[in-house]
């Protein structure tokens, strides 16, 4: 009698433990996909302010072409920063009424002599950003205002923190109660059987022999459960990102179907697989004693 | 294969079971082994399958004394070499008794395209034709011992031990049964070592007898 034929047979003959043990994995790896994913969802938004212009320095009226150079080359001096882009009056009214440009009443009165000309920074590293804010606020006599959006990416970034630090949380909760779950059915399955494993030691069979099936059932449960999980996890996500999409335009949430996925499935599998025989083999070396 | 029991007591607690038991059993043999409850016959076949150990002297198979062994795969591989019939037929419940019979022959690593055939052999040899397929639920007491029969004769032992086979037999069944295990000793040359109260199949086969009881300790 196979090795495989005989898991099944286990599994078959305890059906509703084997199927709380596959919907415990499943669970377990529907919300650990499901954070990954948003978790990628989140380092787009991250990713989106931290490569858009983060602060913007309005220029006083009537500079020169060769202070405005200047102004840039003491922006480019800075490191780390990873654009700088003037904005000229001409191109502050254009991109207004491109703004602007369903409400015709905003845009009629106003000319380029009345918008101020600027810079858009932004930096690999937001620190940088702070420090050329702290350096040109003190010069009055070129700047007029100074945008930083500073509090945005704090709370962005502290958001994201706090996200990720419960998704971990969970993510360890939901492994270790997978484990613990396995572990313990497979020592109430080991016990049901108890007479068909005395049996088989007297005929011979080595402890390796018998904790076998028990081994590859953990193994079943991992695959299947991790794998099923991923499947619904990924079908929801990916059926919903237009509207996902829609809501955090022009931030692309979820992403274009790329290798990552087939990466991540790989590596989902390969961990349910790893957490169904490492709890399955501890079931049975705890269990296993004829 | 060759079995001795070389001055082996056994004491469960304060009960003394064997006493200085001293015995030869040789390859192709036909041994019953008698005497009355408690005697010790079933001590006597655990002590062969090393379930359990002597308090003193030595079992030995093939000359090596298994009671000194001392990792569990070298006693593996001796149980593999010895083919077991219970009094209470110890079959799996839920496999087949063809399915017993595999999981026996995947044990001993019998190669796996060979399988089938061999079950094929053991239940023409048991007369189980026509039933291998059922449950170990649907077959009677005879059945049932014949089936755990073809298991243990299905790994082509070197020996066969069979513990008060007929014990939950009628008459009839139990001579059916004494026929079989008779045959396969004559064809196969394998050793037989049978436990039986029953003085009539004793006098019926001109065979080794090993006599245990109280009084009797230690005179085999």
């Amino acid at each position: 009698m196979g090795l495989l034929k005989l898991t099944f047979h286990h599994i078959r003959r305890s059906p509703f433990q084997s199927a709380i043990a596959f919907m415990t994995v499943f669970i377990c790896f529907f919300i650990l996909n499901f954070f990954l994913l948003i978790n990628r969802g989140l380092s787009s938004v991250l990713n989106h302010f931290e490569t858009k212009p983060e602060i913007t320095i309005f220029l006083k009226d009537g500079l020169d072409q060769a202070k405005v150079e200047s102004i840039q080359k003491e922006l480019a001096s800075f490191p780390e920063v990873k654009e700088i882009r003037y904005i000229s009056k001409e191109k502050a009214l254009s991109l207004y009424k491109d703004m602007n440009k369903d409400n015709p009443l905003l845009t009629e009165m106003v000319t380029a002599s009345i918008l101020p000309a600027s810079f858009e920074v932004s930096a690999f590293n937001p620190k940088v950003l702070e420090d050329i804010s702290q350096s040109f606020s003190t010069k009055k006599d070129i700047v007029d205002e100074i945008i930083y959006q500073k509090d945005v990416i704090e709370s962005l970034l502290s958001w994201t923190k706090v996200i990720r630090q419960s998704g971990l949380v969970l993510i360890g909760v939901s492994i270790f109660i997978v484990f613990v779950m396995i572990f313990t059915l497979i020592g109430m399955k080991i016990n049901n059987r108890k007479d068909e494993i005395k049996i088989s030691r007297l005929l011979g069979a080595s402890k390796f022999y018998v904790k076998r099936p028990f081994l590859l059932e953990g193994i079943i449960y991992g695959f299947f459960g991790s794998l099923f999980g991923f499947l619904l996890s990924f079908l929801i996500i990916y059926n919903l990102r237009p509207v996902i999409n829609g809501f955090f335009q022009p931030i692309v949430f979820v992403s274009e179907l790329s290798l990552f996925e087939a990466l991540l499935l790989a590596i989902e599998v390969l961990v349910g697989i790893v957490i169904g025989l490492s709890a399955s083999w501890m079931g049975a070396r705890r269990y296993i004693k004829w | 294969m060759e079995i001795v029991f070389d001055k082996v007591t056994k004491n469960y607690g304060p009960i003394n079971v064997l006493n200085n038991l001293d015995l030869k059993i040789e390859a192709g043999d036909f041994v019953f082994v008698t005497g009355p409850s408690g005697s010790g016959k079933s001590t006597l076949i655990k002590l062969i399958l090393n379930q359990i150990r002597p308090s003193s002297g030595d079992v030995l198979i093939n000359g090596v004394a298994i009671n000194h062994l001392r990792t569990k795969s070298e006693i593996d591989k001796i149980r593999r070499k010895i083919g077991v019939v219970f009094q209470d037929y110890q079959l799996i419940n839920d496999l087949t008794i063809e399915e017993n019979i595999a999981l026996s022959l995947d044990i001993v690593n019998y190669p796996q395209n060979k399988i089938l055939s061999r079950i094929d052999e053991v239940i023409k040899l048991v007369k189980l034709q026509h039933r291998h397929f059922l449950f170990p639920s649907q077959l009677s007491g005879g059945e049932l011992q014949r089936a755990c029969l073809a298991r243990a004769l299905s790994i082509e032992p070197e020996v066969i031990l069979a513990d008060e086979p007929t014990g939950n037999l009628d008459a009839a069944n139990a001579w059916n049964l004494l026929k079989i295990f008779k045959d396969i000793n004559k064809k196969l040359k394998t050793t037989i070592i049978m436990t039986t109260h029953n003085p009539d199949f004793i006098e019926s086969l001109d065979k080794k007898v090993i006599r245990l009881g109280k009084i009797e300790h230690g005179t085999t």
